[in-house]
């Protein structure tokens, strides 16, 4: 039977594809992709932020939504489809929702502070940035924890590593014949 | 200390170098055939292939170009490192496991020869093959300038060496890292690769602790000069833009599973369920060592905006301006003797693949074996390899760059757009065809190539290697999906269930 994952895979990244259809298609802005700096050469500036996002920043969001849907469903699928338990899907759920939180908390601290031209600080960055450098780097954190943790229950099990050198075995066996 | 900054700075960098040339003697004893030379036997320990990892995964790019890239466009580049867990993770749970078992069950010494293992194709092995032969050349040759660049920088200040001519130091720098490859292999790669991640991550917190002391308000103080000069720059998606900045995030996150010079390190280790601990020590190496891209480009470009300093000729003087100004003798020696070990870390495993793809995998593919006297072929090869590029990369310097440059396409976004579901999807899935395959190397290799010789600019700032990633995926599930499902050799269908 074909492996319903691999399908979610494919339709996940179709809609992407068609996303950046979309974005390729909508109406540019000068800034799109930054300018050069008006005082300094070698600096780019971002300019109006509001302005390049107003034709793509849905599609945009959604795309990045996506792309963290892709990750974790990635992730499971390097576990051995036998492993893939409800307590398995119930965590990599959980794991897609914590990436999606950190997302729509950078994204919407980004809107707040081109909406009040204001911001807090957290640990030198400002709020929105400071989502993005420790909340993205930990929003991976949980399939650390998974792959180290459960290395043994869900990625190399007891029963596998046995399994594994008995395939060995069996390989010097028949090359001694 | 200050009046021989120069000579504290050659003296650190030397050292390192000498390191070098010791380690290639003593693993040259232990390099016996040609799965000691490419592979170390796959007998290494957790903590020699986690700093292996890491170190090659953070060429002279990521010192170099990472905080050239912050002062250049901001927070932009962020994303190319802290998508780093994401991209560890996926390649531990889609990679790690199968390739360590294939390489042992075949008795496989490259990537190609995993991948014609598992699509039991000699076009799939010869396909990957010739992809990382020309990967090899861009980024060697990229590599092999930047670290003649350094030196002539070093050198150049002090007295005795105040002429001296970017050739000389292509010749010497190339020769430290072409004696300890030939001689010792992977296993000298590997082991000055664990010195060269412990230098990379002394050099990246040290750097972190000098840049919090460059203005009185620490980080915040600096952040908030580039907020008030230009609000996106200091924003999470920097001034390159949001679709830039996802791309990144993209290409680098699932592509670090499509690297060769790091998949290949995953076959090297002696036990699978090493696993479980050399993830997590790669990745903290990692952000360690990263530390240094962030510091010192926000510092540079808030310290520009402030009038603090002069603004620079060329972004990536970023590193050695703020090494001069902001830090003491003895710290910028480390730090130029940690850009040498970021540099030549990498340089070392392109080398490696480059010759087992050069000896060992075209030869396989074309005549159905591969060349006879391995050990000594390598030898003469890695030679001819590191020779060759460094002619690109004086003649791309003196002539013309043109052709390093589309060489340099053939990075990190075209090895992660045709290796990335080759081998990480194809490892997991038993539906995946050596159609399908084949589909996705030669659209990702043809889109990165036209994008870079037709000189395509896509709205947004929407990276080529994104779109060719994306349709590379499609072609490789798409064209697996509607293909006849393969017969699975019994070992190959073992592996793959477990």
């Amino acid at each position: 039977m074909r492996s319903k994952l691999i399908v979610v895979i494919f339709t996940t990244v179709l809609i992407m594809a068609g996303l950046l259809i979309a974005i390729v298609l909508a109406d540019s802005v000068p800034n799109g992709a930054g300018l050069p700096h008006p005082e300094f050469n070698g600096m780019q500036a971002g300019g109006d932020g509001a302005a390049r996002l107003e034709h793509i920043g849905g599609l945009a969001f959604a795309f990045q939504c996506l792309l963290l849907l892709l990750i974790v469903c990635l992730a499971t699928l390097g576990v051995a489809e036998q492993r893939r338990s409800p307590e398995l899907w119930a965590y990599m759920g959980g794991t897609l929702l914590f990436s999606l939180f950190v997302w729509y908390q950078m994204y919407s601290g980004h809107q707040a502070f081109l909406e009040t031209g204001t911001t807090n600080y957290f640990m030198g960055f400002p709020v929105a940035t400071a989502w993005q450098v420790y909340g993205t780097w930990l929003g991976a954190i949980p399939l650390i924890i998974l792959y180290t943790v459960g290395f043994r229950k869900f990625i190399f099990t007891e029963e596998d590593e046995r399994k594994y050198e008995q395939l060995l075995a069996d390989i010097a066996a028949r090359s001694e014949q | 200390m200050e009046a021989y900054r120069q000579e504290i700075i050659v003296g650190a960098v030397v050292i390192y170098m000498i390191f070098c040339v010791i380690t290639g003697l003593w693993a040259m004893r232990r390099t016996k055939n040609s799965s000691d030379f490419f592979i170390a036997g796959r007998g290494l320990g957790p903590i020699v292939v986690s700093l292996a990892l890491f170190s090659s995964t953070l060429s002279g790019f990521g010192f170099v170009g990472g905080p050239g890239l912050v002062y250049s466009i901001g927070v932009s580049s962020f994303w190319m490192i802290v998508i780093s867990s994401t991209g560890y993770a996926l390649g531990f749970f889609l990679v790690a496991k199968r390739i360590r078992m294939i390489a042992d069950v075949r008795n496989c010494i490259s990537l190609p020869d995993v991948v014609a293992a598992r699509y039991n194709s000699e076009a799939v092995r010869f396909l990957i093959a010739v992809t990382i032969v020309l990967g090899v050349m861009g980024y060697l040759a990229t590599q092999i300038l930047a670290m003649a660049v350094v030196m002539q920088a070093i050198l150049s200040g002090t007295e005795m060496f105040a002429n001296i001519g970017l050739v000389t130091c292509v010749v010497i720098s190339s020769a430290v890292l072409i004696f300890y490859c030939v001689t010792g292999g992977i296993i000298a790669s590997v082991y000055t690769d664990v010195v060269q991640g412990a230098i990379m991550m002394i050099a990246g917190t040290l750097i972190l602790l000098t840049a919090m002391s460059v203005f009185d308000g620490g980080m915040q103080e600096a952040t908030s000069i580039i907020l008030a000069d230009d609000g996106e720059a200091m924003m999470p998606f920097g001034a390159a833009g949001i679709m830039a900045s996802l791309g990144w995030f993209f290409v680098f996150g699932l592509g670090l599973a499509g690297q060769p010079h790091l998949v290949t390190k995953m076959m090297m280790n002696k036990n699978i369920s090493d696993n479980r601990s050399i993830l997590p020590m790669s990745l903290f190496g990692y952000v360690m060592a990263a530390l240094l891209w962030v510091s010192i480009g926000v510092i540079m470009r808030a310290a520009v905006i402030d009038g603090v300093i002069s603004p620079l000729s060329l972004p990536d003087d970023a590193a050695s301006v703020f090494l001069s100004v902001f830090t003491n003798p003895l710290l910028a020696g480390i730090v130029f003797a940690g850009l040498f070990a970021a540099i030549m870390s990498t340089s070392d495993a392109f080398l490696n693949i480059g010759t087992a793809a050069i000896i060992h995998d075209i030869p396989k593919a074309i005549r159905g074996h591969s060349i006879k006297n391995e050990l000594f072929w390598a030898r003469v090869v890695t030679v001819i390899l590191a020779i060759v590029a460094a002619s690109f990369a004086l003649y791309s310097h003196f002539q013309d760059a043109t052709l390093v440059a589309i060489l340099g396409a053939f990075g990190w976004g075209t090895f992660a757009a045709s290796i990335f579901p080759v081998l990480a999807i194809g490892l997991n899935w038993k539906g995946a065809t050596a159609l399908g395959a084949i589909s996705a190397i030669v659209s990702a290799l043809l889109i990165n190539f036209i994008v870079q010789l037709a000189g395509v600019v896509l709205p947004y700032g929407i990276l080529g290697g994104l779109i060719a990633f994306v349709v590379s995926l499609i072609l490789f599930i798409g064209v697996s999906l509607i293909t006849k499902k393969p017969e699975l050799d019994a070992d190959m269908e073992a592996v793959l269930n477990i």
